[in-house]
């Protein structure tokens, strides 16, 4: 039982109002903004021949519909390649890695103006055609407004983490329709860790988000079916094999983002003109097949009926998608691997049950299970969110055995993608730039802690030509147990242990004693790195040196960096225990 | 008592001189024809003459706005008051052909409450009102089904199971609904899905399972008697009609109850026409409580005031509960009710009649 003074309660009441607030405020802000993002995209997608919709309005006049559909994505992809060479300062679109990255590493993050921008790309790029996802773009539109609102100096902890997960949980359940999912999601992708007190503030966005969506604007679902439920026991075991093929496929659709990317960056292309490469290539297969324009929403509707596509054309669709979306996000249009995924999987799924209805006599309960347990597969080895992709579907379609059919195959898909490629394309994404999340939170984050910080200059600095008496005299002055040695320059040359110098006679030089091998760090040097040079050397004093021209920078005492390390992990603790 | 009657004789007394003063004038109204007219004649028209010596004559239409904008010889339009679907009253409110409505113009209900409380909230249009909500449904014929009997819209596609001819309007309208909804769509997505090549390659597909087995109607009494004459098995239809053909005429006809698609009925009154004044009057008649009411007691289109719905009793000729055979109906088993999106279909008009005259032709081939 712990026992509060009146102070205790009037911070704590307080700290509460201040979150569910906070909580309130940014899952409004975010959610209107939100819809105003999709609004956009619709309203483009609807004037630039991109929706279906607009698309049979002309289907008579073939050739004006041709050449809007190679024009549209061309130029939109122009458009985003100039805003993104010359009004994003890092020039690529940012994303849920961007945003797993500032929570985990408490950094900043790109500016407030550079999100903006991004997001415009996003709409200008999803509005064009662009085949990709909407739901990255407004998960970084959820940290934009969570990191603004971190700004506010309310003195609370970890207010830029509370702040951040608040947005994203609003931009999921507010893009959903599913506010439990936004809270998970928030939690599994963004937070990686569950505590009290961001909880309560993200549910209570989460929950906003919910309410201006669902009951102020009436959003339609992002996709319903009339599901009876699972009619055989055995189909289950479908469910995971379904599971693990969609494994496989999630792996090819990602390792097909990061190859595009890689081929794109070896070429001479300026940044500006890859998207319109993108462009041209998408409206050059969109006039075959336009399914592959856009989120593609309307195609994910139309893969839960029975027959609305016929099989070779799911085939054919499924290939499609997954080699215009790699090569559209993997030259540089803005937009989320989220929908795309969605959509493959979904075909993925539908194609599978229409297999098993084409070519085997087995019962089954109808296409709409196979096809949702492959959308979710594919989907949450790309985002690495099981339990959001599970909690959507039962969300959405409120449906208990749907949901179950899901949670197998989605367990199946995760074992499998995990061991192949990692948590999710965010985490590549993170790796790729250098932070490491599989290591867990606590390496990751002390990756991006520098030695420098820790670095002193209060050490005994020696000469080469000094001798052994003269050094023995100084160090027993001082209470250093080495001292470090440099030429005239200032360029390290190695170390003289205390021990060492009784081997030598007091009017020789130290030169011989000199350790030329010790441990060295350099301003590159992190703490992560240090930790573990720590545990080979046997060494307390680490000279830091230049990368450049290894001149003596300063020293790192081990046991600061232990200090360091420890600290840090108990501010992890501290964060994931924290209560209101 | 007494005070009653004398109040009753006031007002009679009050009606007559205003009778007269108004004598000689004629509106001039549209009308659905047969069992909606009847309804009508005895619920609002002969009332309304009777208490404002105002003459009514009713005028034959089959919906469009081209009837709307002509005119007669000395340039007036050849309607006064009209009663529209819902798509076209939209229409015709962009073209300007409607006067603007405002909730003034109508009475408040007997308990007071104000007429925008009283009507449903979607029934308030700019240039009208909506009076009724009447659904277009599937009923077939109960001899040709003696065993099993139609339960689901899909059944509508499904010849082999329910063999026979079927009745539908020679329009690109309610059978595409049904086509989707046979598939299993939800309702809140047809639209949406119906707005793609897909979409109607999927409509046309349901069609094609029936092509040969097509009986096309245009007027709203056909398909009564084509069921009632044995032409077909199935048909679509108006649920008022299907109702009227049932309890006055003794028909074996049954509706599924799947797939009502609900429209909303709206009056209006013509901008151009000279009798404004009276037009109103007239508007203000047939929208009161009781007189809404006294239309339902005779057809089964639902009022869309509440305070009419209340005095909805029994059918005067067969005594049953009119509220059980209203659309929505929440007696019913009604699944799958479809609210038509009159908006989409004043946007979808040419892409819908260049795909169902593709169908047509390709039969022809």
């Amino acid at each position: 039982m712990v026992t509060f003074n009146k102070d205790d309660i009037k911070t704590i009441i307080l700290r509460i109002v201040i979150l569910a607030a906070l909580g309130s405020a940014i899952g409004a802000v975010v959610s209107l903004l939100a819809l105003s993002f999709v609004e956009a995209v619709l309203w483009l997608n609807r004037n630039l021949l991109i929706s279906p919709s607009a698309r049979i309005q002309h289907s008579e006049n073939t050739l004006f519909l041709n050449v809007a559909t190679v024009l549209v994505p061309t130029l939109g992809g122009l458009a985003v390649g100039l805003i993104l060479r010359y009004m994003v300062r890092i020039r690529r679109g940012l994303g849920p890695s961007d945003s797993i990255w500032m929570v985990q590493t408490r950094s900043a993050g790109e500016s407030t103006k550079d999100g903006l921008m991004s997001t415009l790309a996003a709409i200008l790029s999803l509005g064009t055609g662009a085949s990709a996802g909407q739901y990255g773009p407004l998960v970084y539109l959820g940290t934009i407004i969570g990191a603004v609102a971190a700004k506010l100096n309310f003195e609370i902890r970890n207010l830029q983490a509370i702040s951040i997960a608040s947005g994203v949980a609003a931009a999921i359940s507010v893009a959903f329709n599913a506010p439990i999912a936004g809270l998970v999601f928030a939690h599994e992708v963004i937070l990686r860790h569950y505590s009290i007190q961001v909880f309560a503030p993200t549910a209570v966005a989460a929950a906003v988000g919910y309410v201006v969506a669902n009951v102020m604007f009436n959003r339609p679902a992002l996709f319903l079916v009339e599901f009876e439920g699972v009619q055989f026991g055995y189909e289950f075991v479908f469910f995971a094999v379904i599971g693990v093929l969609s494994a496989l496929l999630a792996i090819v659709y990602a390792k097909g983002i990061l190859t595009c990317n890689d081929l794109i960056k070896r070429t001479n292309i300026p940044i500006q003109f890859r998207p319109m490469i993108a462009g041209i290539i998408l409206g050059l297969v969109a006039i075959w097949i336009p399914d592959v324009l856009g989120i593609g929403s309307t195609s994910l509707r139309f893969a839960t009926i029975d027959h609305a596509f016929e099989l070779s054309e799911l085939t054919v669709l499924i290939i499609a998608k997954i080699v215009l979306t790699s090569i559209c996000l993997g030259f540089g249009f803005v937009g989320g691997v989220f929908s795309p995924i969605l959509l493959i999987g979904i075909l993925f799924g539908a194609l599978c049950g229409g297999i098993l209805d084409d070519f085997t006599a087995i019962g089954h309960s109808g296409i709409i299970p196979y096809a949702v347990c492959g959308m979710m597969a594919a989907t949450s080895p790309i985002i690495g969110a099981p339990l959001t992709t599970i909690l959507i579907v039962f969300e959405l379609t409120r449906n208990y055995d749907l949901a179950i059919a899901v949670m197998v195959a989605v367990v199946f898909s995760n074992l499998i993608s995990y061991r192949i490629f990692g948590r999710s394309f965010f985490d590549i994404q993170l790796h790729q730039r250098g932070f490491d999340l599989s290591l867990g939170r606590i390496n990751a984050l002390t990756v991006y802690q520098k030695v420098t910080d820790l670095m002193h200059e209060n050490f005994l600095r020696l000469h080469p030509h000094e001798t052994v008496a003269s050094v023995k005299e100084k160090l027993a002055k001082s209470w250093y147990d080495e001292g470090i040695v440099t030429d005239e320059s200032g360029v390290f040359v190695g170390i003289v242990q205390v021990k060492a110098l009784d081997n030598y006679t007091p009017e020789c030089s130290i030169n011989d004693a000199i350790e030329h091998n010790p441990l060295v760090f350099t301003e590159l040097t992190n703490m992560r790195e240090a930790v573990e040079d720590f545990k080979t050397f046997t060494a307390d004093i680490a000279p830091v040196v230049s990368s450049t021209d290894r001149k003596l920078l300063g020293v790192v005492w081990d046991y600061d960096v232990i200090r360091s390390y420890l600290a840090t992990i108990q501010r992890l603790r501290q964060e994931e225990n924290e209560s209101l | 008592m007494n005070l009653y009657r004398t109040f009753v004789a006031v007002i009679a007394l009050w009606g007559s001189g205003f009778a007269v003063a108004q004598e000689g004038q004629t509106l001039t109204i549209t009308s659905w024809g047969g069992a909606y007219e009847r309804a009508q004649l005895s619920a609002l028209i002969e009332p309304f003459r009777k208490e404002t010596g105002i003459d009514v004559k009713l005028r034959q239409y089959v919906g469009g706005i081209e009837p709307l904008q002509r005119r007669d010889q000395k340039n007036n339009p050849e309607f006064d008051v009209v009663d529209l679907v819902e798509s076209d009253a939209h229409f015709a409110c962009d073209e300007k052909i409607l006067i603007n409505f405002e909730s003034s113009m109508l009475d408040p209900a007997a308990d007071g409450t104000p007429a925008e409380e009283d009507f449903m909230e979607d029934a308030w249009l700019d240039c009208g009102i909506a009076h009724i909500e009447y659904a277009t449904v599937v009923a077939y014929d109960e001899r040709a089904f003696m065993e099993e009997k139609p339960s689901s819209i899909a059944d509508f596609f499904d010849i082999e199971r329910f063999p026979g001819k079927r009745a539908l309007q020679r329009h690109p309208r309610a059978v595409l609904e049904w086509a989707m909804l046979s598939y299993g769509i939800p309702p809140q997505q047809i639209y949406e899905l119906l707005s793609s090549e897909r979409g109607l390659n999927l409509v046309t597909r349901r069609m094609n399972q029936i092509r040969d087995h097509i009986v096309w109607w245009e007027s709203g009494s056909e398909p009564a008697q084509l069921l009632g004459d044995g032409t077909v098995v199935m048909a679509s239809g108006y649920n008022g009609r299907f109702f009227e053909a049932t309890m006055n005429h003794d028909a074996a006809i049954s509706v599924i109850q799947d797939g009502q698609l609900l429209e909303f009925g709206v009056w209006g009154i013509l901008r151009d026409s000279p009798n404004q004044e009276a037009a109103k009057k007239f508007l203000r008649y047939v929208t009161g409580t009781q007189k809404m009411a006294d239309f339902s007691n005779r057809i089964p289109y639902s009022p869309t005031r509440s305070s009419s719905i209340r005095r909805i009793g029994l059918h005067e000729k067969s005594n049953v509960s009119m509220l059980t055979y209203m659309p929505r109906s929440t007696s019913s088993t009604s699944k799958n009710v479809i609210r038509i999106a009159s908006e989409w279909y004043s946007r979808t008009e040419k892409v819908r009649e260049r795909w169902f005259n593709e169908w047509l032709l390709d039969g022809e081939n």
